[in-house]
């Protein structure tokens, strides 16, 4: 029962509860405790007596907790633990900038701006009503039960409208309501408005592109890369002016454009009509944002006679000199394929390709064959989905089964759909010397170029471009001519499909055609969607009288800023170049001059 | 052991009175007297909204705390289960929402008309006394067999998982934490200590990897380092810190706070209001109120010690290893040392329930000291 007195001490934890503790009472038990500690080795301890010790121990623990809690509240008020706090208020590492676009030549097409948001802390908002009252004063177009509901919500971040002006911003700033704050963001801007929509596509407030180049190079654009497209600011505008030029005259329900580097395959110009404001892509119709230059597949009608004739050439059935018989419609069980320019004679190959002869195209595709002509025209990329950097890319419809109708209907662009950027594509290499490259919408360096693969020989090439400048001197394009620019083309007018078959009067009228013609550089497709006639066409909408036109403005206004120099057609040597030797041979024979 | 009866009468009121601590009533009224001037100050130097109604409260609260402290110790023991089961009700009916209030985003509050209560506040110190009640009784024999647990574990289990579910994690672990401290004062072997904490241990990458969802994972590790989410979780405990800062030595001033003026700090009045202390009164108002909790803890501590009956010692322990907990975790939050959320400085911040139910403990810690020679036996008999 008895311990030294020296150990009891310490065993004490503290002096203070001696000093707290009330005067011992007669049976000692502060002592008695002190003693029954040190016994510990006692076996036959109580639970009171284990408790005891225990009590000692947690009160040590007790000790040094507090101590640890009075050292940090040292650290955080005077040492400036709270200073590391504010740092880390500050917000977290900015993402980078959402990358530039650039056209061509530099000319921003978007850019990203700071702005401001505001937001609110419902939970701090005292009067959600009053509160979304106010705010709806300055901020009209967001609907006041809109409002309420988000600053009524249980949530501790709600937007109440993102992306003010410095305007709005003061007003919200002096209505004072507490729990509404402002946040710095950025925004993504549209110097050029609607001009580029359709290949820029817009982005989100969240920075995420949603359409056209934004979308198909979201990743490279957030990690801040600028990326420079090999449109020509200039040429778009111009493009895009002709059409809507066009587009109103003939009330037309939209319209289409391409201007293509037809030796680099760069996109110069890429317009589809209507288009919207990508700087506010909310409002824009579903209409408005579809892309008719890439997304659009249409029957292109005789424009595609281009191909086709190429193809008759390439294979050899038929030759500048050769020729068909067109003097009377084919009959395919209940199919009649006629001439819109009937002659009702043997044709030659220029003939049929001048008056844009059915019946002469659709006998030149039999003789090359379903599988020849199959063939020809995966070369030229129009049976697959155009590669062109944009998401909203068409699939080209075209028969599974390839039977003999279809071939000859495919000859003069019926029963079958490609967008207009592919067949723009497709005509640069038959105006080129024959060169497939992809078309993109990347601005290529000269060495940058692709070697191209060749699908054609040159001599087709220059045939061809012969008999596109002939379309224009004396055929169905002559409204496409622009006087030193050496221009040449193909028309085409298709019915297009609605409920119950071909629409008499719902048209794609188009113009597919390149300039200089002599030293071809530049490829330019128009097409206009539903035109209607007018006084001035004598009520007519077909191509030769909507389109060539169109695209006659267009190459007249671009020609000069490409820096291409208007020539005099009617030198010797020009007229050399662009000569087509037509031998018209009674009797349809096919001479084949190779 | 051996039942010794008390060789004395039963002393009366008059006499009980006299036996007061009355140092822990004025603890407890300095205390409060902080609380009451901290919300003054909250309130931009105003009675209203809060200040008013706590000292109504504080009021009431003296009242109670004195007859709980004039009951003998014997009836407490008596009523303990009682208790527990009436705090075990509260909480099942505030779970199956007879009367439950939704505050503060989670479902505690059960509205008796004349207050507004937290029924698990109220739990904390019923399960102290049924834990003590429960352990008073057994032997180190008893002690020594698994089967002696598994008692005390339902009694913790129970209000804990209706506390979960809530969902109050903070509460939780406050419940279990203040359960183990008595199994640990009551005897209970090392080793069963350590084989839990292992198997907790174990237990939790598996659930980690496991059950919980990313969503879940991601509010954990935001519990866990507020800072990973500054304009949500990590908020208040940044404005807390930098409210820290700011006061210094010896403070701005009565009333003379700016960060929470200015609203920065939320909950100040309650959770925030140790902040609002330490920014008007600096480091030396901080340390000064843990002076006298320290004060009250060791008060209670003698009490403990002083206390011939296991059961009286486990009340005196338990009453003051819960009201510790709540003050280390209120102030460890809003230091940002622990993460947590929602906890209320005892006698201090703003609220009815935590004040009336940590009066409720003081008066049963005091009702120990009174009445610490009446001896009685594993069944309460004299």
């Amino acid at each position: 029962m008895t311990a030294p007195e020296a150990p009891a001490q310490a065993a004490m934890p503290q002096p203070d509860l001696a000093t707290a503790s009330p005067p011992a009472r007669a049976d000692g038990t502060g002592w008695n405790l002190v003693q029954r500690i040190l016994r510990r080795q006692d076996r036959g301890r109580t639970p009171v007596e284990v408790g005891r010790l225990r009590l000692a121990l947690v009160f040590g623990a007790f000790t040094v907790v507090f101590v640890a809690i009075a050292g940090q509240l040292v650290n955080v008020s005077l040492l400036g633990g709270g200073v590391e706090a504010r740092q880390l208020v500050a917000r977290k590492p900015a993402p980078p900038e959402r990358g530039e676009i650039l056209d061509r030549n530099g000319q921003l097409l978007a850019a990203t701006l700071p702005t401001t948001s505001v937001y609110a802390d419902p939970r701090k908002v005292l009067d959600a009503e009053d509160t979304a009252r106010r705010l709806h004063q300055v901020f009209p177009d967001v609907p006041l039960a809109t409002l309420v509901e988000r600053l009524a919500s249980e949530r501790t971040f709600v937007y109440v409208r993102r992306n003010i002006s410095p305007q709005q911003m003061q007003r919200v700033n002096s209505l004072g309501l507490p729990g509404v704050y402002f946040q710095e963001e950025t925004r993504r801007l549209y110097p050029q408005g609607p001009v580029v929509s359709q290949v820029l596509g817009f982005s989100d407030v969240d920075n995420q592109g949603l359409g056209g180049v934004e979308r198909q190079f979201n990743d490279r654009l957030r990690t801040g890369e600028t990326i420079q497209l090999s449109l020509d600011l200039r040429v778009q505008h111009m493009l895009r002016q002709e059409l809507i030029t066009a587009m109103t005259r003939f009330s037309a329900i939209g319209a289409a454009g391409v201007v293509l580097d037809a030796r680099t395959a760069e996109v110069l110009a890429m317009v589809s009509l209507p288009d919207f404001d990508p700087n506010d892509p909310g409002r824009a119709p579903d209409d408005a944002r579809f892309n008719r230059a890439t997304l659009g597949v249409y029957e292109m009608g005789s424009t595609f006679k281009i191909f086709n004739t190429a193809m008759g050439l390439e294979a050899g059935v038929t030759s500048m000199s050769g020729g068909y018989d067109a003097s009377a419609p084919i009959r395919i069980g209940r199919f009649e394929i006629n001439d819109d320019h009937a002659k009702n004679r043997w044709m030659s190959t220029p003939e049929i390709f001048k008056y844009s002869s059915n019946i002469g195209s659709a006998k030149m595709a039999l003789d090359v064959g379903a599988a020849g002509q199959r063939q020809f025209l995966e070369r030229l990329r129009l049976l697959q989905p155009s590669r062109l950097e944009v998401p909203e890319v068409g699939r080209p419809q075209f028969p599974k089964a390839w039977r003999p109708i279809n071939v000859m209907t495919i000859a003069f662009g019926h029963g079958i759909s490609v967008s207009p950027m592919m067949l723009a594509a497709a005509t640069a290499p038959v105006v080129n010397g024959g060169f497939w490259r992809e078309p993109t919408l990347l601005r290529r360096e000269l060495e940058e170029v692709p070697a191209g693969e060749p699908i054609m020989s040159p001599r087709t090439s220059a045939d061809m471009r012969r008999l596109m400048r002939l379309v224009v001197v004396e055929g169905t394009g002559r409204n496409a001519n622009v006087d030193g620019y050496v221009t040449g083309g193909k028309t085409g007018t298709a019915e297009k499909i609605g409920a119950g078959g071909y629409q008499k009067n719902k048209r794609i009228s188009s113009f597919v055609g390149a300039f200089p013609l002599h030293d071809p550089k530049y490829v330019v497709f128009v097409m206009l969607d539903e035109p209607k006639g007018i006084r001035e066409t004598f009520g007519f909408a077909t191509a030769g009288w909507v389109a060539a036109p169109t695209f006659a403005r267009v190459v007249s206004r671009i020609g000069p800023l490409l820096g291409v120099p208007p020539v005099d057609e009617t030198t010797p040597e020009i007229r050399q170049i662009m000569a087509v030797t037509e031998t018209p041979r009674p009797g349809g024979q096919r001479v084949s001059q190779r | 052991m051996t039942v010794l009866i008390a060789d004395r009468e039963p002393p009366n009121i008059l006499r009980k009175l006299l036996q007061v601590p009355w140092l822990v009533v004025l603890l407890v009224a300095a205390l409060a007297g902080v609380g009451l001037a901290m919300q003054y100050s909250a309130a931009g130097g105003a009675w209203d909204p809060w200040a008013s109604r706590q000292a109504v409260r504080f009021g009431a609260g003296l009242g109670l705390m004195l007859v709980v402290a004039m009951i003998d110790i014997r009836l407490w023991f008596r009523w303990a289960y009682l208790c527990y089961g009436a705090a075990l009700v509260m909480l099942v009916a505030v779970e199956v929402g007879l009367g439950g209030r939704i505050g503060m985003g989670a479902q505690r509050w059960l509205d008796l008309g004349f207050i507004q209560l937290q029924p698990s506040e109220l739990m904390k110190f019923t399960l102290v006394l049924v834990l003590a009640r429960y352990w008073h009784g057994r032997t180190m024999e008893d002690m020594g067999r698994i089967i002696w647990l598994m008692v005390p574990l339902l009694l913790v289990a129970m209000p804990t998982a209706l506390v979960m579910k809530q969902p109050d994690l903070g509460m939780a672990l406050m419940l279990t934490g203040g359960a183990i401290g008595l199994a640990w004062i009551a005897g209970v072997r090392w080793w069963k200590f350590a084989l839990a904490f292992a198997a907790i241990a174990a237990a939790v990458p598996t659930a980690w990897e496991y059950y919980l969802r990313d969503y879940q994972r991601q509010r954990v590790l935001t519990f866990l380092d507020p800072t990973r989410d500054p304009l949500g979780a990590g908020y208040h405990i940044i404005q807390s810190k930098i409210a820290l800062g700011s006061g210094g030595v010896f403070g701005k001033g009565f009333l003379q706070g700016t960060q929470h003026a200015l609203n920065f700090l939320p909950e100040k009045q309650t959770d925030f209001i140790f902040t609002m202390l330490a920014e008007e009164f600096g480091l030396v108002g901080g340390m000064g109120l843990l002076g006298v909790y320290l004060t009250l803890f060791l008060y209670g501590y003698l009490i403990a010690f002083r206390s011939q009956t296991q059961f009286g010692r486990l009340v005196a322990i338990g009453v003051v290893w819960t009201i510790f907990l709540a003050v280390f975790v209120n102030i460890a939050m809003v230091m940002g040392l622990i993460p947590a959320k929602g906890a209320a400085l005892p006698m201090v911040s703003y609220g009815g329930s935590s004040m009336l139910v940590t009066m409720f403990g003081a008066g049963l810690l005091m009702s120990v000291w009174i009445h610490r020679d009446n001896r009685f036996g594993p069944r309460g008999e004299l």
